[in-house]
């Protein structure tokens, strides 16, 4: 073990993380904030995946692309189009209540992936897309994980900041109010439904984001990386452990789990074979049994909401 | 954190700079598997086939002068996400000079565009047939030992029309082997002047086929081709259709070659079912890899059993030849597994050995074929087409 292929794995690592730290801090508006059980992150994740990777791939008879845009347009893109399918899907299903809407949301990322994996002229169907550029791809190897891992991070800060920003504004505290209770924000004469569509549509637009990152790193995109379990569970784990509610927490939450699996895998692998084979099926029983103890002894996860104490002077947003 | 993590790299590149790696004189190699995930009740047959190839070049004398081929297991699970994970861990951390698999061709796929062709690896998968793969810009360093779907679809279409069926319907799952064949498959039969008479994908796991089946029956055909799983959806979809006297004749693909549907179904209600799957060529290399692979406890009928340890024992070829070079791979691969040179049989590595000690050319004969690779990195196949006699398949004819 070297400490050059360490470093470039922990580069590898990073990118992971800030994308998956992406989808974590996009759920946090959506159900720490807000408090809507979106239990479909994957369906935006794959839509803004599929946006970025069909307008800026390479033509293939077949199938609708060939536009050869440049990637940043791709990511805009891929925001905004999370962002306009998010409104009437927030139009007819914010209306229900949480487990509700946890089931309505699994259904629309279920038609998301059935249209993706069925519609050829737009996906390439079950093959998925290939040949997709990559920001500062024709670099060597190093160089190329390293500007990549620039880019993650900037993405990450700058939607960290923002989602910050949201959070100690006005309109934070009274997405906390709506969370809290309801009715008595209604009362106050807060557009309820209103705002809820709003940080339904924030978050959808992060997680297409995230799913820009995602293909682009990869160059390809295929259904599989769509599945429910990586790109929506796994989510969930992530924040209910680094603590619903505190972006920092979102964040290290993403850390946590992707730390755990790999890890945990570099330890099992000195074992014997035999053993470190099985090993492998152990890492996912470790993420569900941390899961398992937080939700028991620490229930607001490791970095739980933080409450201001000290009031706001009114007319001015806190840093 | 993640600046610092950034500045910590930063300087562990500068160290890395100064100190030149050593080199050692055992090899290193990656074994990915699918190992949890959706094919977890495939990856271990296939994992074991692996490890049967480094055992017999460990036990002829091993790599080099006494070096041992030594290997690393990496999961990757079926999908992008951790078959990047495990490929980056491997080529980094575990510095390997080559990557035998990942399983799944989304994981292929994934792990080869943004992994190893970058950092110049070579990879030898045994079991990704997407045709997509095929298309990978890859620097002539992605190659695989099982035949591209392609080549199937095309071959069963060229079978059928050959034995007089000229109008058929096709049901095939949706998923990349599903529609592969079933792309393949079209293609080739509408150019050589075959008709479909209808053509649809259907998902897994309904409970009735028939409205699809109806469907397909509408257009006239008496033929249904299957490409379909025999103990999963294949299954439901051949009984209904059956049931119902949709179709005729069926024909299926390697998927729909599984006892399941013969106990199922009855070899009696089956005599007009047919179905191709690829053999390994009867070959000397293929009864011993059989008998190496029984001996080890494993069953030697296993899918993907025969391409896997050919991949593995490829890619220990091809670093004796490489001498351990890493840019030298690709040609050594090229140049051990191709004709013209002596034919090195399953387990013949003090023989290879010897051989490319000697500086001659080398042809290696797979158990699942000889690996006469194309430009592209692929093989082709070869394929039978089977009927149901008793208990069991049998093979009628060869397919070109």
């Amino acid at each position: 073990m070297e400490l050059i292929g360490l470093a470039n794995y922990a580069v590898f690592m990073g990118i992971l993380i800030g994308i998956y730290a992406l989808l974590s801090l996009a759920l946090n508006i959506q159900w720490g904030l807000t408090g809507l059980f979106n239990a479909g992150i994957a369906g935006f994740f794959a839509i803004g995946a599929y946006t970025s990777a069909i307008l800026t791939s390479p033509h293939v008879a077949g199938r609708v692309g060939g536009f050869d845009m440049p990637i940043l347009v791709g990511w805009a893109a891929a925001m905004l189009m999370a962002t306009l399918i998010a409104w009437p899907i927030a139009r007819i299903c914010l209306r229900f209540r949480s487990d509700y809407l946890a089931i309505a949301t699994i259904g629309v990322a279920e038609i998301f992936r059935l249209i993706i994996k069925s519609e050829d002229w737009l996906t390439g169907g079950s093959r998925g897309i290939t040949g997709i550029p990559r920001p500062f791809g024709d670099l060597p190897y190093v160089q190329s994980q390293l500007a990549y891992l620039a880019l993650v991070v900037i993405a990450v800060l700058v939607v960290y900041l923002l989602v910050e920003r949201q959070l100690r504004s006005p309109w934070g505290r009274m997405m906390r109010a709506i969370r809290d209770n309801e009715a008595s924000a209604a009362a106050m004469g807060k557009n309820v439904e209103a705002r809820r569509r709003q940080a339904f549509m924030f978050g959808s637009a992060i997680m297409g984001l995230a799913g820009a990152l995602f293909v682009h790193f990869n160059r390809s995109i295929t259904p599989e990386a769509i599945d429910p379990m990586i790109a929506t569970f796994l989510i969930w784990i992530m924040l209910i452990l680094g603590g619903s509610g505190n972006n920092r927490g979102a964040i290290l939450g993403a850390i946590v789990i992707w730390l755990i699996w790999s890890i945990s895998e570099m330890l099992t692998d000195r074992l014997p074979t035999e053993v470190a084979i099985q090993a492998k099926y152990v890492r996912i029983f470790i993420i569900g049994l941390m899961l398992q103890l937080v939700l028991r002894f620490r229930p607001e996860g490791i970095l739980p909401e933080e409450h201001k104490k000290k009031p706001v002077p009114p007319g001015r947003v806190q840093p | 954190m993640k600046k610092k993590t950034a500045g910590l790299i930063a300087s562990l590149l500068g160290a890395a700079l100064i100190a030149a790696p050593a080199q050692a004189q055992d090899a290193r190699i990656a074994l990915l598997g699918g190992i949890t995930g959706p094919i977890a009740a495939m990856a271990p047959p296939m994992l074991e086939a692996m490890k049967l190839a480094v055992t017999h070049v460990n036990e002829q004398g091993g790599i080099g002068n006494g070096g041992k081929l030594n290997f690393v297991i990496g999961d990757s699970a079926c999908n992008p996400q951790n078959a990047t994970d495990a490929a980056t861990k491997a080529v980094n951390i575990d510095r390997v000079i080559g990557v035998v698999g990942p399983a799944c061709s989304g994981a292929v796929l994934a792990a080869a565009n943004s992994v190893t062709v970058p950092a110049g690896v070579l990879m030898i998968t045994s079991s990704g047939t997407s045709p997509q793969i095929t298309n990978i810009n890859d620097k002539d360093l992605v190659y695989r030992t099982v035949p591209s779907d392609d080549y199937q679809g095309r071959a069963l279409a060229r079978t059928i029309k050959e034995r007089g069926m000229s109008k058929v319907a096709v049901a095939y799952l949706n998923n990349d082997y599903g529609k592969g064949l079933a792309e393949a498959f079209k293609d080739e039969f509408e150019s050589i002047g075959g008709t479909l008479a209808g053509y649809s994908g259907h998902e897994a796991g309904k409970a009735s086929y028939r409205s699809d089946l109806a469907e397909l029956a509408r257009g006239g055909a008496d033929t249904l081709v299957i490409f379909d799983y025999g103990d999963g959806t294949g299954l439901v979809l051949l009984r209904q259709a059956l049931e119902n006297n949709f179709f005729k004749n069926f024909i299926g693909a390697d998927g729909m070659r599984s006892d399941a549907v013969i106990r199922e179904l009855g070899a009696d209600n089956l005599e007009t079912f047919f179905t191709s799957a690829p053999v390994g060529e009867a070959s000397a290399s293929l009864d011993a890899f059989n008998k190496a692979f029984a001996a080890a406890g494993q069953d030697p009928n296993t899918i993907f059993a025969t391409t896997s340890y050919d991949a593995a024992f490829l890619m220990a070829l091809t670093i004796e030849k490489a001498g351990g070079d890493k840019a030298k791979m690709a040609a050594a691969l090229r140049s051990v597994s191709s004709a013209p040179g002596e034919p090195v049989m399953v387990g013949e590595w003090a023989k290879a050995k010897k051989l490319i000690a000697e500086g001659k050319d080398i042809n290696y004969m797979g158990a699942a074929g000889e690996h006469e690779f194309d430009e592209a990195g692929d093989v082709p196949g070869n394929y039978a087409f089977f009927k149901v006699s008793g208990n069991t398949y049998e093979a009628i004819a060869e397919m070109k």
